[in-house]
């Protein structure tokens, strides 16, 4: 017991002194930083020592840096001589000193705090059971109530009450005190305890110490102070309604609302002010007022609701008819025809002669025609903005236009019989090619039929659709012929028009007619009537057996189809040409053409077939010209306005093509007029290779031929290599030289020209060689926009520009002829320059040297150290833990050899100690000795026992 | 399990050596090479003579036709060498990554560190690397090797036949990998393309090498190319460029210090211009 209270006592005096440290020393950080103070007071130098970073690396935290090697290492000496040494100790030893005090084996406790400990449990074992009885001492009890508890009650106490007011020691005591006693003794609580601690506590501070009347104060209070709030805020907005009502009446007042809205918008605005100025007064909702001024306006009538009722009465948008498909357009049509023809026939057989009717139904007529054209052909009608027409082609149209304002001389009608008989010989033939394909045999008259059906079966086998994607292609390829065909057929009709108003008023026209199915039945029904009538009456027969309509009239217009070209080439043959009605005709048959596109290709290529073999049986005869007819040439023609000439490879437009460049190449130059039809097919190739920049290289001989022709030095030609043999076979003589030096060039009237004899004498003046020179030199010229980029530009054309340059050299040359080739010889040049330019020579073991192989590196896009980026997790999982286990097992070595060196240190000490205890030993016995030996040699013998004594 | 050891490949220790002059087995291999040039000579000699008469024929046949000369595929030489001083490649961790710092990323950054952020520009090291490794001269295989010395002192390889990433993103990755990892993987391979190696550069050039630094502020301003010509052609090269926004490059190990024009150029351009004025000096295009 006694043991136990002076145990106590310490350390209730220890912490006494602890709570006076630390009051003094609030600032402080914690106790461990007291502690470290306490273990390392001195700085050991080698213990300052700080590890040394090798590589800086900024923004990096400054972690390792704040082990201090030389300390750490202290420290693990430290704690070897806890553990190992004590262990070491320990080993020769066979029994073991536990100390079981309290806390004693805890490093971290302080005195203090193991005082605590011992008291606490002290005073559990006081309260046990068996010591309930015990009479207390007196003195340990006091000391119990009065300072075991006062420790914990003032800890507690200081950790919340020190934050507060600086109120005196003394308070804080007295405080305490009482809170200590509320705690022990609650039942004594008493009134002025309270007030007291009522009084001095301010009222924010602590509710627990409110009493019950204070809190219904201060809710009393609390409400009242709502209430208060509430009215004055209310009262605010009233103000704030006030305010705005005047402000609002005196902008209305103002000029600024007057302009903005509408007058009897104003109205009802004024009259709502009005109105509601006076109630302001009276009341103080804004919104009853503005219902009111609402329910005012409403009763006068003002724009908008006028407005809005209108528009509530309204009809709604019907929808429309839906447009119209083509084969729905092409029924009205036919069906507005029988309706008129209806009419007609009635007409017929009331009155006979009503030319003032006819007249109007003329008129009529022609408006369903042009009616009829604006839905058939897509733009083709309307479509008369056309200034960029080529250069040759309006060389050509010029001839043409000419030659319909001429309209003279006329021949036998022999040819065109003659032409008619060809015609009959290709229907034969092209039957018999038929029967050879098919097994069926069929009339010499019908082989367009047989034609069709063989079309029918082929487009029922496979292709129709193929047929149908041809007809758009041809639509969109030959809008640009047809648009400039339609314009020369346009201005022709114009001319016709105001030229000879209504020459024949024939009879009446039927309106619904069915296809002819020959060309006699074309003829009878085409007899005596005028250009006009005659494409009106083909429209009509188109309109009325349309191929939208129904099946079958497809075949229908097969037929006529094919009996509208028989018609044409027979109108291109006739001698007194009309060629009005030729070039309406082309309208027609390219629309036609379009929808039938299959069977027109079919007949082109017949007739190409057909005039192939002609051409070739009369190229035998040398005598006979065997350059193509008028007919041929108009069909040709119209072939390239009906197909795209730019394909690559075309059913009709590559044979017309290599026709036309035979004719080029074998006819034999016999007269003028052999050469202006060549040159006619030179400029007609140069319109086909536009587009598609073929190379044609007939064309360009020809064209030097007819240069060569001009010059009169046949021997120098002749010396040259360049030129071909049969170039020179093929022309006569110096066709194209002049005689007399000053012409002037007009340009030539091809259909003129056809008209003319071979011998006439027109083809031998000069100025029929000056406009032919003129066009070969445009021909040319066209040629060398056409080809400027093939790269044997300078090969195809020098000998063109040297044979310019002589023919122009030449003395009886007119000087404006001369300047035009001078011109394109200049023009050639330059432009083979360039080519010359471009060419690269040729380069000896031409290859590409090859570069050195480039590898990519490999890494990641956020690299991270350390982190192990081998795909193979299992791999990298177990380098992970190997490395783990390496890392641990060079620890454990390292821990053992300090061990060892630790130990090893120890021993030495030892073995020093005893070494020098030892040699101490010695040297006291030794010394002891000697003093004994020297006593005795010095014979002192006695006296030692004297000074014991 | 891991891999054979076969499979991993040699050792880089046995298969490279960087100081060829030390050492007994480098001079061995050198024999062998030389040994071995003998050889090609011998054949490259007679291509040549015949290649020779072959021009001589073709300028008879066709006359006028100008003959550009072939490319020169044979003509073993050395190639040249290039070391780029001081450039800024400096990895810092931003934030919690590790990043290689530049001005435009990290100007704050630098300013808190108390560092200039116009001296962090990394993307000068990479165009002038690219300009290097894209240059004809490196495609006909004539740079040897190219060298970086960073602010920090860290020097790097690169091999002539890496493809350097064309952004400056995926540059400054695999800059910072290099730094951290030391090297770089070629991809599908286990060549190492870049890869961190041991001060002073002077160890890795060529024996007899020329060393030619580079600087605005020298006096020496020469054509690159009649300066190339003056060198006879067996001395390797080795150029010294700085990557560096300001300054100059100050290495000792230089033995001439020459500008290659009157105006100050980037990297980049100096670097293009010594490509162009080699290529021009052994005429190849």
């Amino acid at each position: 017991m006694a043991k136990k209270s002076a145990l106590s006592r310490r350390a209730s005096d220890s912490g006494k002194e602890d709570l006076k440290k630390k009051k003094k020393k609030k600032g402080q950080v914690g106790p461990k930083a007291a502690s470290m103070k306490a273990v390392a007071p001195k700085p050991n130098p080698f213990e300052t020592i700080w590890s040394r970073r090798k590589f800086d690396i900024l923004g990096k935290k400054r972690k390792g840096e704040e082990r201090r090697i030389g300390l750490a290492r202290a420290r693990s000496i430290d704690k070897r001589k806890k553990t190992l040494l004590k262990e070491y100790e320990r080993s020769g030893k066979a029994s073991v000193f536990v100390d079981k005090r309290i806390g004693e084996n805890n490093e971290e406790m302080g005195e203090f705090e193991k005082a605590i400990l011992r008291t606490q449990r002290e005073y559990k074992v006081k309260l046990n059971k068996k010591n309930k009885f015990n009479l207390s001492d007196g003195e340990d009890d006091d000391y119990d109530d009065q300072e075991g508890v006062g420790f914990l009650g003032r800890d507690d106490f200081e950790d919340e009450g020190i934050p507060d007011d600086d109120e005196g020691d003394d308070g804080d005591a007295r405080t305490g005190k009482s809170q200590r006693l509320s705690i022990f003794s609650k039942q004594l609580e008493g009134p002025d305890f309270s007030n007291r601690t009522g009084g001095d506590l301010s009222p924010g501070e602590e509710n627990k110490h409110k009493g019950k009347k204070e809190v219904m104060e201060e809710i009393i209070l609390k409400s009242k102070m709502f209430k208060a709030q509430k009215a004055k805020d209310k009262e605010e907005n009233e103000q704030l309604m006030d305010e705005l009502d005047k402000n609002f009446s005196s902008l209305v007042q103002s000029e600024a609302l007057l302009s903005l809205t509408d007058p009897g918008h104003m109205k009802a605005l004024k009259a709502l002010v009005n109105k509601s100025l006076p109630q302001d007064a009276l009341e103080k909702d804004n919104m009853s007022s503005s219902t009111k001024g609402e329910s005012t306006l409403q009763d006068v009538p003002d724009a908008y609701d006028k407005l809005v009722k209108e528009m509530s009465l309204d009809m709604r948008a019907r929808p429309s008819d839906r447009t119209k498909t083509p084969e729905e357009i092409a029924q009205g049509e036919r069906e507005r025809l029988a309706e008129l023809e209806e009419e007609r026939q009635k007409r017929m057989l009331a009155t006979d002669d009503n030319s003032d009717e006819d007249d109007d139904g003329h008129e009529a007529e022609n408006s369903v025609a042009l009616k009829s054209r604006s839905i058939s052909g897509d733009d083709l009608g309307d479509s008369f903005a056309l200034e960029e027409q080529p250069r040759r082609k309006g060389w050509v149209d010029e001839i043409l236009e000419r030659e319909a304002a001429a309209n003279s001389s006329e021949e036998g009608d022999d040819f065109s019989e003659e032409s008619e008989g060809a015609e009959e010989d290709s229907g034969a033939g092209s039957s018999d090619e038929h029967s050879d394909e098919d097994v069926k045999k069929c009339s010499i008259k019908d082989w367009e039929q047989s034609d069709e059906e063989q079309f029918d079966q082929d487009s029922d086998d496979n292709d129709e659709e193929d047929d149908v994607d041809e007809s758009v292609k041809h639509e969109k390829k030959s809008v640009s012929e047809m648009r400039k065909r339609d314009e020369a057929v346009a201005e022709r009709k114009n001319s016709q028009t105001q030229t000879k108003p209504a020459l024949t008023q024939a009879k009446s026209l039927p309106y619904l007619i069915d296809a002819p199915k020959s060309l006699d039945e074309l003829n009878v029904l085409l007899e005596n009537r005028s250009n006009s009538e005659i494409i009106l009456l083909i429209d009509r027969i188109r309109v009325s057996n349309a191929v939208a309509i129904a099946a079958e009239n497809r075949k229908k217009m097969q037929i006529f189809y094919g009996v509208l070209l028989q018609y044409f080439a027979v109108l291109a043959s006739k001698k007194p040409l009309n060629l009005e009605l030729v070039n309406m005709l082309v309208k027609p048959l390219i629309e036609i053409s379009m929808e039938i596109p299959y069977f027109a290709a079919i007949c082109a290529r017949q007739r190409i077939l057909r005039t192939r073999t002609q051409f070739c049986e009369l190229i035998k005869s040398t005598e006979v010209s065997s350059w193509p007819s008028l007919k041929t040439i108009f069909l040709l023609r119209l072939w390239s306005m009906i197909f795209p000439c730019s394909d690559f490879r075309h059913v009709v437009m590559t044979p017309v093509t290599l026709l036309m460049c035979e004719y080029l190449m074998r006819c034999p130059l016999l007269s003028g007029r052999d050469i202006a039809i060549g040159c006619f097919l030179c400029s007609m190739v140069l319109t086909l290779t536009k587009q598609s920049k073929k190379f044609c290289p007939e064309a360009l001989m020809f064209l030097r031929t007819l240069l060569f022709a001009a010059t009169d030095r046949k021997i120098t030609n002749r010396n040259s290599q360049m030129f071909d043999d049969h170039m020179e076979l093929r022309t006569v003589g110096p066709l194209l030289r002049f005689n007399e030096g000053s012409v002037d060039i007009i340009p030539l009237k091809f259909l003129e020209l056809m008209d003319m004899p071979e011998d006439a004498g027109y083809f031998s003046s000069d100025s029929f060689r000056a406009s032919i020179l003129v066009s070969v030199v445009e021909t040319i010229r066209g040629f060398i926009n056409v080809y400027r980029d093939l790269i044997a530009f300078p090969e195809v054309f020098s000998p063109i520009s040297n044979s310019l340059l002589e023919v122009s050299r030449q003395e009886k040359m007119p000087a404006k002829l001369k300047q035009i080739m001078d011109d394109v010889a200049r023009l050639i040049n330059e432009k083979a320059d360039e080519c010359y330019k471009i060419r690269r020579p040729l380069q000896m073991r031409k290859q590409k040297p090859v570069p050195i192989k480039l590898v990519n590196p490999k890494f990641e896009e956020n690299f991270v150290k350390g982190r192990d980026y081998d795909p193979d997790r299992e791999r990298s999982e177990r380098r992970k833990l190997k490395k783990l286990i390496k890392q641990e097992a060079k620890g454990a070595v390292r821990e053992l050899r300090k061990d060892n060196y630790f130990l090893l240190e120890v021993k030495e000490r030892e073995k020093a100690e005893l070494e020098q205890e030892k040699a101490e030993q010695y040297g006291r016995a030794k010394a002891f000795l000697q003093e004994q030996e020297h006593a005795f040699k010095s014979g002192q013998l006695g006296k030692g026992r004297k000074r014991r004594r | 399990m891991g891999r054979p050891f076969a499979v991993k490949g040699r050792k880089r220790k046995h298969k490279e050596k960087y100081d060829a002059d030390s050492g007994e087995e480098g001079g061995h291999s050198e024999r062998k090479e030389l040994k071995l040039d003998e050889d090609r000579g011998w054949a490259s000699g007679e291509g040549e003579q015949s290649r020779q008469e072959d021009e001589t024929k073709a300028e008879e046949a066709l006359e006028g036709i100008p003959i550009i000369p072939s490319q020169g595929v044979g003509e073993k030489r050395t190639g040249v060498t290039f070391v780029l001083e001081r450039a800024s490649l400096e990895v810092a961790k931003v934030g919690k990554t590790y990043q290689i710092l530049n001005s435009d990323d990290h100007a704050n950054f630098l300013k808190k560190n108390g560092r200039n952020p116009a001296d962090y520009r990394p993307d000068i090291i990479h165009q002038a690397l690219l300009a290097i490794l894209d240059s004809p001269l490196n495609k006909a295989g004539k740079v040897r090797a190219v060298y970086v010395r960073t602010e920090k002192g860290v020097l790097f390889e690169v091999k002539p036949h890496v493809r350097i990433p064309r952004t400056y993103k995926r540059f400054s990755g695999i800059m910072l990998q290099l730094l951290q990892k030391l090297s770089i993987n070629a991809s599908g391979k286990r060549e190492k393309l870049l890869r961190v190696i041991k001060n002073p550069v002077t160890q890795y050039f060529p024996v007899n090498a020329r060393r030619i630094g580079f600087s605005y502020s020298s006096e020496k301003v020469v054509e690159v190319h009649d300066y190339v010509a003056s060198v006879s052609d067996e001395t390797p090269l080795v150029f010294v460029v700085g990557a560096m926004a300001h300054g100059k490059i100050e290495p000792e190990y230089t033995d001439d210090l020459i500008a290659i024009s009157n105006y100050p150029l980037s990297a980049a351009c100096c670097i293009n211009m010594i490509c162009d004025g080699l290529r021009r000096h052994w005429k190849f295009i």
